[in-house]
């Protein structure tokens, strides 16, 4: 059954408008701007990780004699580890997780399913805030005495606990999680009720746009398994704090012993439906954006969503692979490397959906559709790289290698980022009512796919060659030192990737005043959120939207309104 | 294989990304990007199996690539909306269209996943879990991994390990060539992890756990042993020396490090280095 909210006076006041809106719109925006927030700040600490590796022990240019003086700007090792722990954590749950789901959720899905707002908004307003409580945490624990943590951004036990991280930054690093966590829950929480609840009349599950589908299935993710981690990470803090011993054991676990593999057990239950909550928005999105800038109707839509959810649910039977090397049983073993290798059937019947739709189609290569285009590029390099991974004996040697790194920021961090970057210049218009640059788009897109095919497709070949992750300098190792050359060229793309996303930020910030004006639809596109105005009203929708065709109604020939589209509230023209 | 000498494109590549790796800690060579492409040279007998398995998906996915790309980019270019300015009208439902998503997804399971699967399953049964039995003569070695540090014990002459006559290493782990070597590994601390390059292997070490690994050399040198899980600050300094001699040798080694392992030992003083009594187990 539709529930609709009733029409609320738009709030006037500053503090009500923007710090304690409880309106979608301006949530998605918050989490826009915290997720570029922090992408900035990540981004910063993979050049200085990048800096040491290709240049071990020589001073990090202009800030590095502000930010490291006791070393005249050489990167310190235990600062090294910092930097590495909290690039990952910053980069997933701080910036990835804001910019897609909590900007692009919040915004996109009221709106696209024909909704006034979310269905809690209050709990909407306070997921915000709570991860900005959690994101101060965070990046406070970098001014404590012997600074943030450093076990990692997996922070496995024992090393996460007492035994050897002694300083607070640990303990403030699960706090972050911990409340970050609450944060997530709630937003997803919401999500799955709105996206149920809130449809419009008319929409079916298969009416909803395949952004929705992806933002939704990755909501379900999140409610099941963040709790996970929480309690993970809950654990960790006892042990650290109140002397348990859950993780501890070996020489340091005097009291009684743990097991600190439980604690791997219960990361990777989490961590890796992690892997497919930050890709499935982008899946989502891409698979729309294809088939709106091919002009015709996305290929085999109800098997994309299909699939989607199949990768969904076996998202959550697989982890093990990640634990190949702690030597759990043959049987286990065994098991999660043929779990692991059907998730390729789903993925590969979205490739070729994706090929599909831009099959005969008539592209018009924007932006937005550059970037989805993109998108399939680097993650079929993901995804293929990580059948070597699945693979038991093959991981033997590539496991914990910088294989590893290179194949999942391929598919974490190439393929969420430029699936988030295409999300972003796609719905700009709507979100902030001006357009943004398509010229400096298409510097930002060829500057962006160079710069991560050289770091990503480099690290892929180091890793190969044997180099293995978090080494502060890995040319102490014989082996390593025939791949300085190597890492050298990784950092001088990752400088080139660094420097790719300044015409975004300029791009961003002038079409926010400067931009020309955007019309209610620019891209021509038949889905709920182009029938209002941009920017649309606080209450979205004067009426509710009666649906009455599906989201990809492109290139009907049979068309007689001079237009190529129909939009949602159309009764479908028939062949 | 591409000579790099004669190509001028990586001599370009090479000028802007000469070494410049502090010289303290790099040997003489210069090197060039082209090596990054070579694997560790493999020493043992199992590493083939890996290196085979590794060619084998490499293969299948230039060619499914290859298919992503060709659609990728023949598509873009065709269907550009200068070119095509009419698209074609359809859902993908067709039972045409939906048997070739469905088959392309069928094939790359059959032809990459299944067939790795069960492979990589044969291989484990058959080579990484077949640990050598009780009365085949193997090498038996117990490492205990602490940061940041690796200790290598041998049972010695009584062939008992935790006895007063263990041959305890710190950093060198000596073996002969030819031979079964079978490792038991603990940590005392946090989580390491024993990786072998040259034998494409690593295994975790971890404290309250004992695991094991074997391999056998196929020939003689000296190798890199490192800890590939993060274990703090000093983790990339946890690197160990795989000192592989030929069997009379080694023999000779072990005599000497027998005697100057006993040397003034306190044999009420076990723990500095400790061990655990070997268990069989299969």
């Amino acid at each position: 059954m539709t529930y609709v909210h009733p029409i609320h006076p738009a709030p006037t006041t500053f503090l009500k408008k923007y710090v304690f809106s409880m309106d979608h719109k301006v949530i998605g925006k918050q989490f826009l701007w915290y997720g570029i927030f922090f992408l900035g700040v990540g981004g910063m600490m993979a050049l200085l990780i990048r800096w040491t590796l290709a240049f071990p022990g020589e001073p990090f240019p202009v800030i590095g004699s502000i930010l490291f003086p006791y070393t005249n700007g050489v990167v310190p090792p235990d600062t090294y580890s910092m930097l590495f722990t909290l690039h990952g954590t910053i980069m997933i749950f701080y910036a990835i997780t804001p910019i897609l789901i909590g900007a692009f959720g919040n915004y996109c899905i009221p709106l696209l399913i024909g909704a006034r707002d979310m269905a809690f908004p209050l709990l909407n307003m306070l997921s915000f805030h709570i991860a900005v409580v959690s994101g101060v945490i965070l990046l406070g624990s970098l001014f404590l005495p012997l600074g943030g943590a450093a076990g990692g951004w997996t922070s496995y036990p024992t090393l996460s606990t007492a035994v050897g991280s002694p300083g607070a930054g640990q303990t403030f690093w699960c706090l972050a999680i911990f409340v970050l966590g609450v944060s997530s829950t709630m937003g997803a929480i919401n999500y799955i009720t709105t996206v149920i609840s809130f449809r419009a009349p008319g929409m079916g599950y298969f009416d909803m746009p395949l952004t929705i589908w992806g933002l939704w299935l990755t909501a379900i993710l999140n409610a099941i398994f963040i709790p996970v981690l929480s309690a993970g990470v809950l654990l960790l803090i006892f042990d650290r704090v109140f002397g348990t011993t859950f993780f501890l054991a070996g020489a340091a676990a005097t009291t009684g012993s743990g097991d600190p593999i439980l604690f791997q057990h219960v990361f990777w239950i989490f961590g890796h439906p992690e892997v497919y909550i930050l890709i499935l928005p982008a899946w989502g999105i891409v698979s729309d954006i294809l088939a709106f800038f091919s002009r015709k109707p996305a290929f085999g839509a109800k098997a994309t969503a299909l699939s989607m959810t199949a990768i969904t649910v076996l998202s959550t039977l697989v982890y093990g692979h990640h634990m190949f090397t702690t030597q759990m049983s043959p049987l286990l073993t065994q098991t999660f490397m043929t779990l692991t290798m059907t998730i390729s059937i789903p993925s590969a019947i979205l490739f070729a959906n994706w090929l599909g739709t831009i099959w005969k189609g008539s592209l018009r290569f924007d932006t937005p559709m550059l970037f989805s285009l993109g998108v399939v590029f680097v993650f079929g390099l993901g995804g293929l790289t990580g059948l070597y991974l699945g693979t038991a004996t093959t991981d033997f040697y590539l496991h914990d290698t910088y294989f590893v790194v290179g194949h999942f920021h391929y598919t974490m961090a190439a393929s969420v980022l430029l699936g988030g970057f295409g999300a972003t210049y796609y719905w700009f218009p709507k979100m902030f009512g001006r357009m943004m640059n398509e010229f400096w788009g298409k510097v930002h897109f060829w500057g962006s796919m160079i710069g991560l095919n050289g770091i990503f497709g480099g690290m892929l070949l180091v890793g190969y060659a044997g180099m293995h992750r978090r080494l502060y300098n890995p040319f102490v190792y014989e082996f390593m030192q025939s791949l300085a050359p190597m890492n050298l060229f990784i950092t001088w793309a990752a400088l080139f990737m660094g420097a790719a996303q300044l015409p975004f930020l300029w791009n961003f910030i002038y079409s926010l005043y400067r931009g020309p004006i955007a019309e209610a639809n620019p891209w021509k596109v038949g889905t709920l959120e182009w029938t209002v105005p941009s920017p649309p009203k606080t209450h979205n929708f004067d009426t509710i939207p009666v649906v009455k065709c599906g989201p990809h109604e492109l290139g009907n020939p049979n068309l007689k309104n001079g237009r190529d589209f129909q939009y949602q509230t159309e009764e479908l023209v028939k062949i | 294989m591409m000579s790099y000498e004669n190509n001028i494109f990586l001599k370009l590549l090479n000028y802007f990304l000469s070494s410049r790796v502090n010289p303290a800690t790099v040997s003489a060579r210069e090197y060039t990007l082209w090596d990054s492409f070579k694997l560790p040279e493999d020493i043992s007998t199992t590493g083939k199996y890996i290196d085979w398995l590794f060619n084998y998906i490499t293969l299948w996915n230039i060619f499914y690539f290859a298919l992503v790309c060709i659609g990728l980019f023949g598509f873009s270019y065709l269907y550009h909306h200068k070119r095509n300015k009419v698209p074609l009208y359809t859902h993908g439902y067709k039972k045409q269209q939906l048997a070739v998503t469905f088959i392309i997804g069928l094939a790359v399971f059959l032809t990459i996943d299944i067939f790795i699967a069960a492979k990589s399953s044969y291989d484990l049964k058959a080579y990484f879990w077949n640990f050598p039995s009780e009365n085949e003569e193997t090498i038996k070695i117990e490492v205990a991994a602490q940061q940041w540090m690796w200790t290598f014990r041998h049972a010695g002459p009584d062939n008992e390990f935790n006895t007063v006559d263990d041959i305890v290493t710190n950093h060198d782990l000596y073996i002969p060539v030819n031979k079964k070597v079978e490792i038991r590994l603990t940590s005392k601390d946090v989580i390491h992890s024993f990786y072998l390059p040259n034998a494409r292997t690593k295994i975790d070490a971890m404290p309250g756990r004992i695991s094991r690994l074997w391999f056998e050399a196929t020939k003689t040198g000296v190798f890199d042993i490192a800890c590939a899980e993060m274990c703090g600050t000093n983790h990339y300094k946890m690197q160990a020396k795989l000192i592989i001699y030929e069997q009379k040798d080694y023999q000779e080694w072990l005599t000497q490090a027998h005697k100057i392992a006993t040397y003034g030992l306190d044999p009420d003083h076990k723990e500095f280095n400790w061990g655990w009594p070997w268990r069989n187990e299969k």
